[in-house]
Order: C-alpha cells, then structure tokens, then sequence
C-alpha cells in the first residue's frame, strides 16, 4: 500500500501549508483526467494542521495533534460528472486513481447540464491565498509550549489552583462546581483549487479558539451547565481570560427554573443562538431545494416575502473577518451582495449545474459571510441596538438563550424547536424557564420581526446579531 | 483471522509496531495503541430519473494514543512510513510530561471473549464490485416509488458503501483486525397534491456487501415511502400540552438513544456531568424494564466485531428490571470504574481519539399488546417516527421532533398530526413508563450519533407509553 510520496508532508511556513510541487501535483492530476479523455476537471488540494489542549478542572487531560490533506478530483466526461477523493497522494496512486475514476464517470449517465463554470465567473484574485486578510503570520512561530500556556491561562480552576486558592471558593450555598472542561485549539487551513479552462484560486486561513464549559449542581442536586467561547483569526486577538467565568455564569443564572404558561408571547432570541432562525432561509433561497420542490421559497425571486426590516447582506469580501472568501468550491468569485434586502428576496444560491437545470441566472453555491443588519420598529435615535435595548423595547416576554432540538420543514417552512431562556418583565430578567416549545412558520416569523440588533459576534462567520419577534406561539 | 492481509495493506510488522508502542510509552505513559485504517467509500445519487452523480473515495492512515491515567495524547498520520508514524508516536507521548516509567502495562480488567466470527461477513465485497451494476437498481426503487402514488413528484436515491480494514494493537500486546462493511440506501420523495407539497424520506442501512442490493429491499422501501403519506397531507398541528404519549414500535427507539443513552456513558459520568452520576445500582424505572446497548446484531449498523479500543463486540445490560446496572465504558473509564470494558469504544475514523458510545440501542419486550396499551389512553398522543432530538446531559432535559403521529382519543388513533415537538426530562419519562409493548421492533435507518465524532448506530423500542410528557401545538 505504501508508495513514495511525491506531495511531502511538509510544515508550515510564511507561503502556507501547500508547497508549488504539490500545486504541480494537482494541475498533474488535470492533465492526467485530460489525456485520458476527460472533457474537463477541477481538482481541490486542502492540507491543514490543527492542535489542541483540552484540561479537565484545572489539569491538562487531552493533547492532540492533527495533519490532514486530501484532494477532490471532479471530472466531467462525455457529458457525465463525479466526485472523487483520496489521502494516498502520490503519484502513481492519483494517476490510477484518476484512470478508475473516469471508468465509474463513464458508466453514469449523460447530464448536459454538468459543466465547469464559464471563466469569466470565476475569481482571479485568489493568488497568495492572503487576501482575504485570515491568515495570522505569527502561527508557525507559536510554540507548543506557549499554546499549553493558552489553554492554562483561559481555566478558571487553574488559575485558582496557580494562586493557592482552593476550588470551591467560587462556590456559594447556591450551587457547587461539578466540572470545568476547557480547550485552547489553533488551526491553519490552506486551499489550492485548479481547473482545465485556466483558473487557479489560492485560500489561506488561521484560527485560534478557546471554550470552556462549566457543569455546576444546586444545593436540589440539580445539574446546570454554562458554555462560552472565543475564536480569531489571530492569536494576539484571542482573550480567553473571561471564558470560565462567563460559562459559570451562563451555568447559575439557569438555577430554579419554572414553568411558564403557554400562549403568545414577544421573543428575544440571544446572538449566540439566532442564527438557528437564519439557516433555514438559506436552505429554501438553494437552488438545488427549489429545483427538487423542497423549498418554501420556490417563485420568490424579487418578491417582497418578508419583514420590510430584514436584511441580510453577504459580505463575502471582507478582509480579516472570518468567512470571508474569495470563490466557493467551483472557484466562481463572490461579491458583496443583497440576499434579502428590505424584507425583498434578492438572490437564489445558484451554481452552474442548477443555473442549467433552473434557467435561473448562476451565482454562488452558497452564502459565505451573511450579515443580519440592524433594524428597529420603534424610534430610535441609537445607532448601537443592544440586547439590553431590546428586551426594554420589548417590555415583556421570553429571551431565548439555546434552541433544544425541534425542526423546520423544508417544504412548508413550519418549524417547532424546544428552547430553554428566561421570561422577561418590563426589560428585566424575571426568572429561567424550563420544557417550553416555540412553534410556528418560518415566513410569518419574519414578517413579525421587531427588532435586530447591532451586536453581532466578531469572531462567528454568520454575523447574527440579537433579534426580536411578536406574538410567537410558546407551549409549555 | 488471518492477519497477513492486514499487514500487508498497512505495509507494518508486527515488531515496527511494538517499536512504535515503545515509543509511545517513552515519557511514563500507562497504556498505548495503534489504529491502523483503510477505508474505501462508494457513491451513487439519482435524480430527476437519472443516476448522474457518483464517485468513490478513499482514507488512509493511523493513529497513535497514549494514556497516562485518565489523560490522552493522540496524534495521527495519513499514511504508515514508520517515519511518521513515530513522529505521531512522540507527539502523543508528550501527555505523559516525564521520563520513561518503570509502570506496568495497562490493566485490562477482564474483558470479553474473543469474537468466535464477524457480525459482518460480506458475501459480496462491495471493493469487489463496478459501480455500474447498481444503476438499475436505483432506477427500479425510483420506477417503484412512482408506481405506488400519483402523487409522487420527485425521487432522489442515494446508495452508498464503504469498507473499512482496521488493524489495532496495544501495549497489552494484543493484536485485533476487523472488516467492516456498511452500506446505506436512502429515498427522499416529494410528494404534490396540486395545492401543496409533502416530503418523506426512507432509508436501510446494515453491515452487509453488495448481497443487500436485491428486488426485495427495492420493494420493501417503495412501501415505506408512501405508507402514510394520506395522513400526512391531513395532518395538523393539535393543541399543544401536557399529555401520555404512546411511542410506537421500532424508529421511536431514537429517543431512548438520546434521552437516557447518552448519559449513561461513562465519560458523562465519570466527570460527573450526567444526571444518572453516582447512580448505579438504584431503581430508575419500573421492574421489568430492561434497556440494551448491543454490538452483536448481526448486520445491524451499531455491530461491532471489536470496538475501536480491540475490546470484543458485546450486549450490555445498563438497565436490567429497572434497576441502572452499567454505564457504556472505553477502556478509561472501566478503569476509572473498576470494571470491565463494555466494547463502547467508538471512534470516526483514524483522526479520533475512542470515547463512549452506542451502538444498537433498544429496550427490550414487555408483555402488553400495542393495541391494549393504545385503548389505555383517553386523550393523548402516538408517535411513530420523531427525528432531530437533543438532549442536555446534565440537566436531563430533551427535545424530539415529531415526524408522524396520530391522537389518540378514548383509546382510538384519530386526527394525524406533525410538525410539533414532544420535550420532556430523561429520567422522569423513564420513571413515567407504565406500559411496554411486546413488539419490540429495530429500526435499520440510517442513524448516525454525533457526539464530537460521528459514529453509524441504531435503534429499536417496542410500543411504549409514557404518563406525561409536554407536547408543543397550537
């Protein structure tokens, strides 16, 4: 099994994690498909190189080192298509792997519609792989010793231990500390895409994280757990000192919850989790979803459907925020444009293949940094809409803080989610409730929308800020 | 098991392995081993008529762990030059932070006998086969789909397979090898009326070769994908509350796996995380009720001939006549614990490190009818299929997605319904069992369990009813 590797393993340096003789080895791969009959082919290199730490209450327990690579071959052949991968890299594998790979293309059938998109799509500004502004050139110096470091600073149990300080002194009659896990993580991830009609696309990207997770048991023995994180492109802007603390916290404002009547309330949905109302729009604006009738958005191009306060731009050309990219896997370029603009749909996600299908005009495959802009239904002459904001405006109602299971049916957009939060009276906090649904339908939802909020996470690729709906159905 | 094809594919000795065990141990570690994968995927997709996507792929690689007590160090590489791998080797050593110890090997509390067979032996070896041979056969599932309801719209079909060739040893000196088949047939259909449009999707998936592909399983699925589709298209959502919920035979099985079966795994309660923590031996539900987790099923997609630890494929007990009996152990916690592995040992692939988990989750039979149980209900609800459920380990608490059900009014199925969630607390609904069907049926769909890693399981329960439960509506 074991041959000669023509692509090395080689380490990180300034340029990434691909070498130019493995960018040779892949356009090898193009022309190997081309001699052998292929029509056309894309081949996608990725290496990357990920390490973590993980302690369990204050001590290391978890060390992992991870390298990966792998290379996607799409090939197009007498009007058929497929997708194939290997990790086995060298040479001789991918020149027979290539030759079996479009025996299979052969035996499917003919799809006219199969085709690599039209060069004047694709981007030719992905050339470094720098670009996009996400990559750190600090990460091949981190040491390990310095990324243990990371991992020990960020634990809150660790640095009461460091400091002499018994771990229970965070601990009230209120509850008890069962268990903190927390794991520093840094990762580079680089990308070389190539195709038989000329294009070549280069992605480059760091990140560092840091999460810990805080298990805590009131004096009823009731268990309560709280979860925070922080990531960056950029180890100088990771801060992890606050994780422990904010999860602990996050873990006892949830003791004693109660039960809450059911019928329709005002709901506030916290930034941490409202993306879970965001993504199946964007399953129903897929091409693919309206093509295969599984969408509730089918013939709403250019229609006003929603809320006239929604907007979600996708501002994939952003440098230095994560998720932004300068072409998707076919390697067409993305521009910073309108998804929803004014409650109006603007853009179905279209790649080639369904362009063809469809007849619709082809775009990008999917969404790469969607941003929920902020909007209000009442005056405001504050620029900055904060949760605090919100739930003022709002008045009463429940502030969701996790979604619990539940669904949206792609077909009729009707959703019901089990979610856990807090009720809320005249702006404040009340009290966390417990075993509360939400139900509803997804188009009705954001026709109700009252408010959304400035205050997006920086460090998620989905800028979803604090959101606000009326009249939402919650059972209990 | 002739180990000679194994070695051969990995191109490794037995002795470059010890080496590399050795190396692994070299800073005080307690216990090593290897996990040596190759792993071939196959994939057909139809749609619109047409079988025009597919392609094949292939994973290659080992990796190395170390434990030093409950701590781990893992590290990988993605091929197996010895090179690397003591690269790897080293990488993990580092967990331990000393020097070499004087420590004896790990300890294996008594494990299981070795496997007298495979759980899984292939007729046909899918690696064996051309990819041409399965088109037919997705044309025929799809021609018999629409044969069966006018208002079929569309039909994609998806075959999938995948061979695994796993090799593992340890610094217990043992040695463990395993073929492992898994192959998965999927339907989605769209359903249109004219005015609106229903969707439902099928699936079976086993450890088998090329021998599952056959008339039959085509049939068999063309049923199952537009039975019930009438009351689909009627369904509502009901008046939402608390109500007993009756949870029908085989598919509901997944709320056993996520609502009680995640936290009885050991890491759960070995951190002290889960709700059932400090809890075995004690009464959790009525006598009588015995809850499975079993790796012996032949063909089932939860089997495993060995674990990803080399620990024998095993059925464990973790309720037996009410009472918690055992946690789901990797070799870490049985050791934390004091007891035997229960071959729970689980990992995705050479990339991870093994964790607790499940494999086929079931309860096993009572002695009442369905029927009976269903005529014991004045006002409530039965579920026959839920999907997207999630639990919260510490607090209990769950949330299950209903994909179809009926209420149930004086003792009879009426109005259909969907759309609606049911949400309610592990042990509670345990101890709110009053009623076990004598059906207990395993659902062959093609369930995957992702906690942190994905890991191919399944499930199974007989009718069961539950006093209460808060079901989301209108």
């Amino acid at each position: 099994m074991q041959k000669p590797e023509i692509i090395d393993r080689g380490e990180i340096s300034g340029a990434g994690l691909i070498t130019e003789e493995e960018k040779k080895a892949a356009r090898h791969c193009i022309g190997k498909a081309l001699e052998l009959g292929a029509g056309q082919a894309r081949v996608s290199l990725s290496k990357s190189v990920m390490d973590s730490y993980s302690l369990l209450n204050g001590e290391l327990d978890k060390v992992m080192h991870s390298a990966d690579r792998s290379i996607f071959i799409y090939l197009f052949a007498e009007g058929k298509y497929g997708t194939f991968s290997t990790n086995m890299l060298d040479t001789r594998s991918l020149d027979g792997f290539i030759s079996k790979a479009l025996e299979t293309v052969r035996m499917l059938a003919p799809d006219r519609f199969r085709q690599l998109p039209s060069p004047e799509r694709t981007a030719c500004d992905a050339v470094t792989g720098k670009e996009t502004g996400l990559y750190d050139p600090a990460y091949p110096e981190i040491t390990a010793e310095r990324k243990l470091s990371a991992a020990m600073s960020g634990s809150m149990l660790y640095n009461d231990k460091a400091g002499g300080i018994a771990g229970s002194c965070r601990e009230t009659d209120r509850y008890s500390i069962i268990s903190e896990e927390c794991e520093y993580s840094d990762s580079v991830d680089d990308n070389y895409t190539a195709d038989s009609q000329g294009f070549e696309g280069r992605h480059m990207e760091t990140s560092f994280a840091f999460c810990s997770e805080l298990t805590i048991q009131d004096n009823a023995g009731n268990r309560y757990s709280g979860y925070w994180w922080e990531s960056s492109p950029f180890l100088a802007s990771l801060d992890v000192k606050d994780c422990s603390k904010t999860a602990l916290e996050r873990a006892i404002r949830q003791i004693g919850p109660k039960r809450h009547r059911s019928g329709k309330f005002r709901m506030v949905v916290d930034r941490t989790v409202s993306s879970r109302l965001v993504s199946p729009l964007f399953n129903a604006l897929n091409a693919m979803s309206i093509q295969q009738k599984n969408s509730f958005l089918e013939d709403s191009l250019d229609r006003k459907v929603f809320s006239s306060g929604l907007t979600i731009m996708d501002l994939a050309r952003t440098p230095g925020k994560p998720g932004s990219r300068l072409y998707d896997t076919e390697g067409v370029a993305t521009s910073d444009s309108p998804v929803i603009q004014e409650g109006t749909v603007k853009e179905y996600f279209t790649n080639t293949y369904m362009a063809g299908k469809t007849g619709l005009a082809p775009t990008v495959e999917g969404v790469s940094r969607p941003v929920l802009m902020p909007y209000s239904s009442w005056d405001s002459k504050e620029k900055e809409i904060s949760l605090q904001a919100v739930l003022e405006s709002c008045g009463n109602g429940i502030y969701v803080c996790g979604f619990n299971g539940g669904n949206c049916n792609p077909v009729t957009g009707d959703f019901s989610y089990g979610i856990e939060g807090f009720a809320f009276r005249n702006g404040k906090i009340s009290h966390p409730v417990r075993e509360m649904l939400v139900t509803g339908n997804m188009i009705t939802l954001w026709n109700s929308l009252l408010a959304a909020g400035s205050d997006a996470r920086g460090c998620s690729r989905w800028q979803i800020p604090t959101l606000a709906f009326d009249g939402v159905d919650f059972s209990a | 098991m002739d180990n000679g094809h194994f070695t051969e594919t990995f191109n490794i000795t037995v002795p470059q392995m010890e080496q590399l065990v050795r190396t692994a141990l070299s800073h005080g570690g307690d216990y090593a081993d290897l996990y040596l994968e190759y792993t071939t995927y196959n994939d057909l997709l139809l749609r619109d008529g047409e079988v025009t996507s597919g392609g094949f792929h292939i994973d290659y690689g080992a990796g190395i762990r170390v434990l030093k007590g409950e701590k781990t160090g893992y590290a990988y590489a993605e091929n197996t030059d010895m090179q690397d791998l003591t690269a790897a080797a080293k990488a993990a050593a580092m967990i331990a932070g000393g020097t070499s110890s004087c420590a004896g090997p790990f300890a294996v509390t008594g494990t299981a006998q070795a496997p007298r067979g495979s759980f899984y032996p292939m007729r046909i070896s899918w690696r064996d086969t051309s990819a041409g041979i399965f088109l037919p056969f997705l044309k025929d599932l799809e021609k018999r789909i629409f044969s069966k309801d006018s208002r079929v719209a569309k039909v994609t079909a998806r075959l999938s397979s995948s061979v695994s060739d796993i090799m593992m040893y340890n610094s217990c000196g043992e040695l463990a090898c395993d073929t492992r088949p898994l192959a998965s047939i999927t339907a989605s259909v769209i359903f249109s009326d004219g005015t609106r449009n229903e969707s439902k999707s099928v699936s079976r998936s086993f450890r088998m070769g090329a021998e599952i592909v056959t008339d039959s399983i085509a049939e068999e699925m063309a049923e199952d994908a537009v039975a019930g589709i009438d009351l689909r298209f009627e369904a509502r959502r009901p008046k939402g509350g608390k109500m007993p919920v009756v949870m029908g035979a085989g598919a509901s099985g997944i709320l056993l796996h996520e609502a009680m079966g995640h936290s009885f795994e050991a890491d759960f309660n070995r951190k002290g995380q889960s709700i059932f923590s400090g809890r075995i031996g004690k009464r959790i539900c009525a006598p009588g009720i015995n809850i499975v987790d079993d790796g012996t099923i032949m063909y089932n997609r939860g089997a495993c001939t060995y674990d990803d630890e080399g620990i024998p494929g095993q059925k464990t007990y973790m309720v037996r006549d009410g009472i918690l009996n055992s946690y789901l152990h990797d070799r870490i916690s049985a050791r934390w614990y004091g007891v035997a592995p229960t071959g729970n040992g689980r990992r995705e692939s050479f990339r991870f490190n093994p964790i607790p988990r499940m494999r086929a989750t079931y309860m096993e039979n009572g002695a009442t009818s369905p029927e009976d149980i269903i005529a014991s209900v004045k006002k409530g609800i039965y579920v026959d299929e839920f999907a997207n459920g999630q639990v919260k380990i510490g607090e209990g608490d769950f949330t299950f997605y209903v994909k179809s059900g009926r209420l149930i009014e004086n003792g009879t199925l009426t109005m259909p319904v969907k759309d609606i969630n049911i949400i309610g607390n592990g042990p509670q609904a345990l101890a709110d069992i009053t009623a076990v069907g004598n059906d207990l049926k395993i659902d062959n769909g093609t369930w995957t369990c992702g906690k942190d890693q994905s890991a191919a399981v399944s499930c199974g329960i007989p009718t069961v009813l539950v006093r209460s439960l808060t079901v989301g509506g209108e």
